[in-house]
């Protein structure tokens, strides 16, 4: 492959079919990590590619208000009232309320068809890093989280983008934090004097925290560290589906992102890892500052960096060399990456792509339309899939029901029949399916295939259908290897 | 017995390798069906074994844990009751086809997930030391393959080359992959990822239409294994056993998180069971965890991570039903770092067991080669006479 796309295969999405290629690739990733990032797709099939709409991205409280008129519909379904127990005012109610959906795709939209393909790749590792499992209500969140958590943040401070995530309802909701209470907590108290009330400590954050999201086990941390850490955390968080009314009273706001329930947290200060914390709803910020500097956290996210855009066995001095500038810049994200894709396009062996990444590099090289516009996302079409299902077939989706430990780095993770079926039988829909725009010869000339790429395309015969299948599932275009 | 097997699959095992080498044909060797077949449910998120067998005799229990102890359990014994979403594995037992193992786990205690489900796939002595898991290693020791009902090739399986995965695809506008097609882009890879585009080819010829949930993957399993030419192992995974919050309703302890999987479980037991057929009496069904949960109800009505828990056992090999333990207690002064249920009883035993059994490999190879724990105990006697 030639340079641009060796580049652009390693650390971005590929240049689409009809983009210009950059001559100064260092200067490119430099203006690629400032780059704009509007959502981008299109409207229906045919129509130019353009900006998402607004009403379709709504802020928190208007997806926390869909939330609640989807609850309240769906229980007057059950109840059999308000005609609501039709089919069709069943699949109206999950159109017109739940985010789910449209929040896939435009995340899938926005990989196609966006101009800053290597934040794009930055945002799927963060996302992955603080993964949100899909429970339900937290489908409601998942893309906020994501486009204001983690692609808005790339450029902040790791802090900051720690405190963000942490402080999320999509995070708070997944790992259980907005039904914890601390143990001393007025309403812990209060509960243990009435029959069947309860309230306590629900230490999910607090572990996945310390474990997943900064030192991990290699700090040694105790049990004790754990359970204070949930206790820091406890008060955090509302029920995405409390009344308006209610989540005033108890947190003196409406704002999901700021919600502190001042009668579920623990009082008085604790230790976490050897560090005071005080009481309040400012000991969170202290607590994340203090583990987003950790030395173990700094080890830690460094060497996942590495594994997931440089080797999945990284060296010594590359984790060193991001762990000093990690140093040297205070945690600043933006120096940070620099280094990280510095090393990743001087690394000397491939590394394998992700499912989904694979994907959205076929769908740009070969300029298919495989994904529906925003306007048709729940019409039935007899060719093109929901993103939906597309991305549960393909077996990766940030959507999807999982653990908070996310997707591997780790090629040995993703080696399996099963996996490899997927990737011939995608690109056979694509191809046959996605109205590709540009042939198989077309596209080895532009990324410079290596021979022994168009060697294998060429020992397949002449059908157009099964060359694009092999192209694309080719060891050069798959990350396997380097030829 | 199994010693003599034991000597007569190596002895095949090393002409297969030597006959490799010499790039000879294999096919034919290592096939003898081997004594049984073995599958592995994976129960990913920490089964809270004390509400799945209840101890209800241990006068500690209705103390510590009323509100998420199940009502409308069944009666086992004087001291253990079954969770009622087990209802065909209650059968199972009225027919002394199934047992269960409790207070029991792996020797690793620290209460992370994925470092407990490192260890109990890999089945190494800690965390993240092995590349491939303990029932991949058995089946390259037999010489024999497993399958995965999974999108991935989960680690436990991961060992030996013959295994393979199954989760039928169901993608708009494509059909089943051209054989001749895929075995040519084999040959543009090398090794494993040729290794395993020449198995996509293989199973593109045969067209097997399954629904994915997992009761019906274990159906498919299950008449899978009962063919002569079919995999000797396999593996099913459920999720959503991190029972945080929730684990019950809050007006019935027989409802909730936890009853809801356990009926998935039950459902897998019973699709196996279907499956297998006549085979159902050469299988043995484990369930794998990678923790128990704590002792006392946390504030969200559920539970923590924690440490022993519960393993579930069913086939035609077991020679009788019962729960196993060496009962640890429940009060504080009982529970692991005083807020676990102990555990008494070493898991990697009682899967060597169903190695032993199943794949007729000897007890001190599985202990040595399989586990690296050569003084692992042998509780073979407790499942299989």
């Amino acid at each position: 492959m030639n340079k641009q796309f060796r580049i652009a295969q390693r650390i971005g999405l590929m240049f689409r079919y009809d983009q210009d290629l950059p001559q100064d690739m260092e200067a490119w990733i430099q203006l690629q990590l400032q780059a704009p990032s509007p959502a981008l797709g299109i409207a229906n099939t045919g129509a130019k590619v353009i900006e998402w709409p607004n009403e379709l991205q709504p802020d928190l409280s208007k997806r926390a208000g869909m939330w609640r008129r989807y609850r309240a519909l769906k229980k007057q379904q059950r109840e059999g009232k308000n005609g609501q127990d039709t089919q069709a005012a069943r699949q109206a109610n999950r159109h017109e309320n739940l985010m789910r959906d449209k929040d896939e795709h435009k995340f899938v939209q926005r990989n196609a068809y966006g101009a800053d393909q290597v934040k794009l790749r930055l945002t799927s590792f963060w996302a992955n890093h603080f993964t949100i499992g899909n429970t339900g209500d937290t489908g409601q969140m998942i893309g906020h989280a994501i486009d204001e958590g983690i692609l808005a943040k790339l450029n902040g401070s790791f802090a900051d983008m720690l405190y963000g995530i942490t402080t999320h309802p999509g995070m708070l909701t997944y790992l259980d934090n907005v039904w914890s209470a601390g143990e001393r907590s007025e309403q812990a108290k209060s509960c243990r004097r009435k029959p069947d009330c309860q309230a306590g400590l629900n230490d999910n954050l607090g572990r996945e925290l310390l474990e997943l999201h900064t030192v991990s086990v290699a700090a040694g941390y105790s049990e004790d560290d754990i359970h204070s850490a949930a206790q820091v955390l406890a008060g955090w968080g509302i029920d995405f589906g409390e009344e308006l009314s209610t989540m005033r009273e108890r947190t003196g706001s409406t704002n999901h992102w700021n919600a502190y329930k001042k009668r579920w947290a623990e009082p008085g200060g604790k230790k976490v890892m050897g560090k005071t914390i005080y009481a309040g709803r400012g000991g969170l910020r202290q607590l994340t500052d203090f583990l987003a500097n950790h030395n173990h956290t700094i080890n830690h996210i460094s060497t996942k960096l590495c594994q997931h855009f440089v080797s999945d066995s990284p060296t010594k001095s590359q984790i060193e060399s991001v762990k000093s500038v990690w140093h040297q810049s205070n945690g600043d994200l933006h120096t940070i990456h620099t280094q990280v894709l510095k090393l990743a396009i001087n690394a000397p062996e491939a590394k394998f792509l992700w499912p989904m990444t694979w994907l959205f590099q076929v769908v740009r090289l070969s300029g298919a339309t495989y994904f529906k516009g925003w306007e048709n996302i729940n019409d039935y079409d007899d060719k093109l899939m929901r993103s939906k299902k597309v991305f549960e077939e393909l077996g990766q989706s940030f959507w999807s029901s999982r653990q908070p430990n996310g997707y591997s780095n780790n090629k040995a993770d993703w080696m399996s029949a099963e996996m490899f079926e997927r990737r011939v039988r995608f690109a056979d829909a694509i191809y046959k399916n996605g109205r590709t725009r540009r042939s198989v010869n077309k596209i080895m000339d532009r990324i410079g295939a290596a021979e022994q790429t168009k060697a294998l395309v060429a020992s397949v015969g002449t059908s157009p259908r099964d060359q694009f299948i092999t192209l694309m599932c080719s060891p050069e275009l798959m990350g396997l290897e380097y030829v | 017995m199994s010693k003599l097997i034991l000597g007569r699959r190596n002895l095949l095992k090393a002409g297969a390798a030597s006959l490799f080498l010499a790039g000879m044909p294999i096919a034919g060797l290592a096939k003898g069906k081997p004594l049984g077949s073995i599958s592995v449910i994976i129960l990913e998120g920490g089964m809270d074994g004390l509400a799945t067998i209840p101890p209800i005799g241990d006068p500690d229990l209705m103390r510590m844990r009323k509100s998420i102890s199940p009502e409308g359990y069944l009666p086992l014994n004087d001291f253990f009751g079954l969770h009622p979403s087990l209802k065909f594995y209650a059968q199972l037992m009225a027919r002394g086809h199934a047992s269960a193992v409790h207070a029991t786990a792996f020797p690793y205690t620290k209460r992370s997930h994925f470092e407990g489900q490192n260890m109990i796939e890999g089945g190494g002595l800690s965390p993240f030391s092995e590349k491939t898991g303990w029932l991949g290693r058995a089946l390259e020791l037999a010489g024999v393959a497993g399958r995965s009902l999974s999108l991935d090739m989960p680690l436990i399986l991961r060992g030996h080359h013959e295994n393979d995965n199954f989760y039928p695809a169901s993608i708009r506008g494509s059909s089943r992959p051209k054989a001749n097609l895929v075995n040519m882009i084999a040959m543009g890879h090398q090794m494993d990822a040729a290794q395993i585009f020449t198995k996509v080819a293989h199973k593109s010829k045969e067209n097997v239409q399954v629904p994915r949930d997992p009761a019906s993957l274990a159906k498919y399993a299950g008449q899978a294994m009962g063919q002569a030419d079919g995999p000797v192992a396999s593996i099913i995974r459920v999720e959503n056993f991190d029972t945080h919050a929730n684990q019950v309703e809050e007006d019935d302890a027989d409802a909730g998180r936890l009853a809801r999987q356990l009926s998935v479980v039950d459902d897998v037991i019973a699709g196996y069971r279907r499956g297998l057929g006549k085979a159902w009496d050469d299988a043995i069904i484990l369930t794998l965890t990678e923790f128990g949960r704590t002792v006392a109800v946390n504030g969200t009505l559920g539970t923590d991570h924690g440490y022993g828990s519960v393993g579930l056992l069913a086939g035609g090999t077991l020679s009788g039903s019962g729960v196993i333990a060496d009962w640890p207690g429940l009060s504080k002064k009982d529970q692991f770092e005083k807020r676990d249920l102990m555990a008494t009883i070493d898991y990697r035993s009682v899967c060597a067991a169903c190695l032993e059994k199943s794949l007729g490999l000897d007890h001190d190879l599985i202990a040595s080669q399989i586990f690296h724990q050569p003084d692992l105990t042998r509780v073979f006697d407790h499942f299989f006479a």
